[in-house]
């Protein structure tokens, strides 16, 4: 009996030497995201870009740093959503396959969820996601390992106070604000009930349960109330129905969105009189003018063997393809890929220009340059460039 | 607000009819196999996916499309029947992790195929209709007009038929059915078929009036079975007067009421009434 | 480093048994088919931890409100179903509706719950151990210890009920209902007895549930959860006090086990679920029972 025990722990002694050794040149990248279920869209095109990324690194031989070449290794598991396969994930991706590196998550659930176990490991690792919740965190002691890699809808540089600023401007003086009954949509309630009121225009607030396809009630509540828009939220899922829903019958024909896509407003442009959307990129227009994107959606083409979403390809400003290049670029400029909190540093201290132009303020919120898109009956878009200083 | 009551009666009336359809596929299987098909829902969603598939990517016009993609729902509920429903016939449970099982089956495969971005087809029917100050969508008119049309033809269908007096017979009592001449597999292949069928079309119509998801059956099953109880199971006109009721209680709670609770509503009436009257408004007493 | 994780499915896998144990004791043994199982999950972790943090009581003391109030609950359910004599598909339904009907009040009453935002809990459980005085349950070894005692505790209870009077009862129950009633049983006492037992034992899951997850949201209350107790209890073993426990573990560990992409696995489970029915209608537990019983024949 004891001999053989000799032989098996010899053998897996080398296994585990040969292993480690195999993987010291490989730097692996974890990813968080709801690839599937009900809000998958916040989570699947991070999951495609950063996919995409690692592969074209790979393929160009890797990176070298301090002299030694590496290559990625991205390990991406699908949370559905869920907190509880979230935090199991974590901790697998941290514990069993020693990834420093955590993408994602973009849902505030999950983040939530995961926060406290991921804070254990303050200064080891380094998460960088775009979950409105983040905001919350960031930048606060002992949350040094968390960075935020979305814009922020509120303060001076933010897409939401200028949008409503705009708004204002234009004399609007009744909003209807329809939102989904969770995390998201509380956040949102947050910030903009009270962004509105700053402004002087007056708001109203309905819930609809997550799962809702059919909106008449509430939108036939809402148009009794005659608002100048409505203010849906936030996943193209119900956006899709909302904006038929409320213009089908006339009621209501001036939307105004800071999350989702343009795509409604396109299928549903000569119904509609107004469509004004936040949106991080016009993947259309931003094909023709920059070859960064163009290089982008012909690579996106050659890999997945698919049409190019654009609908969803604004949502890759957050933990996607940028983010892969931008990791690399500071693990070159801080020397080291075994760093967390160094690299941290050298993202903090850099701008990255990309398919967006990338960087952190001072607490690790992301500011990039987005775009404002404003569409009219029949199909007429006009786009506002913002590049926040 | 008569208007508003108004326009939210008929169009709570409409919602519910497609809560019907599913309840007559519902009371139909469980009313006459004893069979617990909780996956109904994805058998709807099929229906819908196909006639997405063959309206956008093959090209048929919309009404054409309706009939095979009823049929692909039909064959598949075929299909799950002989392979696994007929085996857990007076068995609630196991139909119940049959059917978990198959929900998690077919939502998986389309999502892999489909992914979760939500997909549309083009607007069949678009514009509304205005009645005084009530302005309902055109196309869910039809929609409404097509399923009361099914659900009427199936109670003839069925109170006419030899087919379906046997189906009757077999619902009573399956042995002494057999005696008599009945082929119950046969009777309950036709139901299985017949149901899926009917659900398939359900996604069909669906398709023509809201986005589609991997995920849109599980509502419309949980509304389904909440009409089918409502209106008792067993039922057939029972299964649309209580998905009628069942969009209305919910829309016109939710004009008073938060919308936020718009699921509550139907909920506690479903509660009250089994409570009172078991068999649903429609039902049996026996 | 590695053992963590696997402590971890451990850990997943004794809180799920606490639930899925108790829940047979109501449907395995009884025979009543109920889908208010989540609805005290989730209930009790929102009592405990409003207590502890309201309240400033331990978090044992905080468990045994949210216990009285899960079975209170239960009790008023379950009058309501028993009294009425609703039938298993019926019984379900209705559970299912009130399980609804809590979860909605939960995600509106965003004062007291904080609604669809959840709770975040960053307090421990103490105990006092024997010659360190009070110790904080961190890390995944001391949780994997008291969930275990847990689900420990959970059993040992269930055990005894079963053995006694009670259980006998609600064997004859599940048997065949009106015959019990002939032979003098009372069959609403009894159901109801089995009912409020098995969901005020499930109600320290929730607490547990939610101090070890640092989570507390209105999903608990999902009917994803009803079905996911339901299938780890028939692929284990309905009728059993092991099979549950053998179900939870399965499918607990089974998406972290399969590498496969996320859709695959779904798929697998799905498949496993059908083929339980299909090939093991008495679950894994029933299954090796019969087949021991047949060898020794």
């Amino acid at each position: 009996m004891k001999r053989t025990d000799v032989i098996v722990a010899s053998l897996l002694a080398v296994a585990l030497a040969v292993v480690s050794a195999e993987a010291q040149n490989v730097v692996k990248i974890g990813q968080v995201e709801a690839q599937t279920g009900a809000n998958a869209i916040y989570g699947w095109m991070s999951s495609q870009g950063t996919a995409l990324a690692v592969d074209e690194i790979n393929k160009a031989g890797g990176f070298s740093v301090g002299g030694k070449t590496y290559t990625l290794q991205l390990i991406a598991l699908d949370t559905r959503g869920e907190p509880k396969e979230a935090s199991v994930q974590l901790k697998r991706l941290i514990e069993v396959d020693g990834a420093k590196y955590i993408f994602g998550p973009f849902l505030s659930n999950v983040f939530l969820a995961i926060r406290p176990y991921a804070a254990e490991f303050n200064g080891k690792i380094l998460m960088w996601g775009g979950a409105t919740r983040i905001h919350d965190y960031v930048g606060t002691p002992g949350h040094e390992f968390l960075m935020r890699t979305w814009n922020w809808d509120a303060g001076p540089n933010g897409f939401g106070e200028l949008m409503v600023d705009d708004l204002a401007k234009h004399g609007v003086k009744k909003i209807a604000l329809l939102y989904q009954n969770d995390q998201g949509g509380k956040v949102m309630e947050d910030i903009y009930v009270a962004m509105f009121k700053r402004k002087g225009i007056e708001a109203r607030l309905d819930y609809f349960e997550p799962g809702t396809k059919d909106f008449s009630t509430v939108l036939a509540k809402i148009a009794a109330w005659k608002p100048d828009y409505l203010f849906p939220g936030y996943a193209d899922s119900y956006i899709y129905d909302i904006v038929r829903q409320a213009t089908e019958t006339g009621q209501l024909t001036k939307f105004f969105l800071v999350r989702g896509s343009l795509g409604p407003g396109l299928k549903n442009k000569d119904a509609l009189d107004e469509y004004v959307v936040y949106v991080p990129k016009y993947f259309e227009e931003a094909e023709k003018k920059d070859p960064k994107v163009q290089k982008f959606v012909k690579a996106y083409r050659d890999f997945y063997k698919r049409d190019f979403p654009y609908d969803q390809a604004p949502l890759c400003s957050s933990s996607c393809y940028d983010h892969v290049y931008m990791l690399v670029e500071a693990m070159k400029k801080a020397g080291t890929v075994d760093d967390p909190a160094a690299v941290k540093r050298a993202l903090m201290s850099m701008t990255y220009e990309g398919l967006w132009r990338l960087r952190f303020d001072d607490k690790g919120e992301e500011v990039f340059n987005f775009d404002v898109v404003r569409l009219k009956k029949g199909g007429a878009i006009e786009v506002n460039h913002i590049n926040p200083k | 607000m008569l208007s508003l009551v108004a326009g939210q009666v008929l169009n709570g009336a409409i919602v519910g009819s497609m809560y019907g359809i599913i309840a007559l596929g519902i009371t139909l299987t469980f009313g006459i196999t004893g069979i617990v098909n909780f996956a109904l829902g994805e058998f709807m969603m099929i229906g819908a996916y196909a006639t997405f598939a063959l309206a956008e990517r093959g090209g048929l016009p919309y009404p054409v499309a309706v009939v095979p993609a009823a049929l692909i729902a039909a064959v598949a509920g075929y299909v799950c029947n002989k392979a696994f429903f007929r085996f857990t016939r007076g068995n609630l449970v196991n139909g119940l992790l049959v059917s978990i099982g198959l929900i998690s089956v077919f939502e998986s495969a389309v999502l892999w195929y489909w992914s979760a971005t939500p997909i549309e087809m083009h607007y069949v029917l678009p514009g509304a209709l205005r009645l005084g100050d009530v302005s309902l969508p055109k196309m869910k008119l039809l929609v409404f007009a097509v399923i009361v049309v099914v659900i009427a033809l199936t109670y003839v269908a069925l109170a006419g038929t030899w087919l379906g007096r046997a189906s009757f017979a077999y619902a009573q009592n399956a042995e002494a059915a057999t005696l008599m001449g009945v082929h119950t597999e046969r009777l309950v292949t036709a139901v299985m078929l017949y149901s899926t069928g009917l659900a398939g079309l359900g996604g069909a119509l669906y398709a023509s009036l809201y986005s589609l998801e991997p995920s849109l059956g599980g509502v419309y099953v949980l509304k389904g079975m909440e009409a089918a109880i409502l209106g008792g199971i067993g039922s057939l006109m029972g299964s649309l007067w209580g998905g009628v009721i069942l969009g209305v209680i919910e829309a016109v709670g939710s004009i008073f009421l938060p919308t936020a609770f718009r699921d509550a509503y139907g909920l506690a009436v479903l509660v009250a009434i089994l409570l009172f009257r078991p068999a649903g408004l429609f039902g049996d007493e026996s | 480093m590695r053992s963590d994780f696997v402590l971890t499915i451990f850990i997943y896998t004794f809180l799920s048994g606490i639930l899925t144990v108790t829940f047979d004791l109501i449907f395995g043994f009884t025979g009543q088919l109920s889908m208010f199982h989540p609805a005290v999950f989730g209930l009790s972790a929102y009592v405990t931890h409003l207590l502890v943090l309201h309240v400033r009581l331990p978090f044992w003391l905080a468990t045994l409100p949210a216990a009285a109030a899960a079975a209170a609950l239960a009790v008023v359910v379950g009058s309501i179903c028993f009294k009425f004599r609703l039938k298993t598909f019926y019984f379900a339904v209705v559970t299912l509706a009130f399980a609804e009907m809590l979860r909605l009040i939960i995600v509106n009453w965003n004062s007291v719950t904080n609604g669809t935002l959840g709770l975040v809990v960053s307090g421990k459980p103490t105990i006092w151990w024997p010659g360190t005085g009070i110790v904080a349950i961190r890390g995944p070894v001391a949780w994997y210890y008291l969930t275990l005692a847990a689900l420990g505790a959970t059993v040992f209870i269930c055990a005894r009920v079963l053995a006694s009077w009670m259980g006998r009862a609600f064997g004859a129950i599940r048997l065949n209902e009106d015959l019990a009633r002939t032979l003098g049983i009372n069959v609403f006492r009894y159901k109801l007895v089995s009912f409020a037992i098995g969901n005020a034992l499930a109600s320290f899951a929730g607490g547990l549930y939610g101090y070890y997850t640092g989570y507390i949201d209105p999903g608990y209350l999902g009917i994803n959860q009803s079905m996911e107790v339901l299938a780890m209890v028939l692929l284990g073993g309905q009728g059993t006090l092991t099979g549950p426990i053998v179900g939870a573990f399965v499918l607990t560990a089974l998406p972290h086990v399969i590498d496969l992409r996320a859709e695959a696995r779904a798929i697998l489970y799905g498949a496993i679920l059908i083929f339980t029915i299909l090939v093991m209608p008495r679950g894994v537990v029933g299954t090796l029972r019969a087949w021991r019983v047949r060898r020794a024949a």
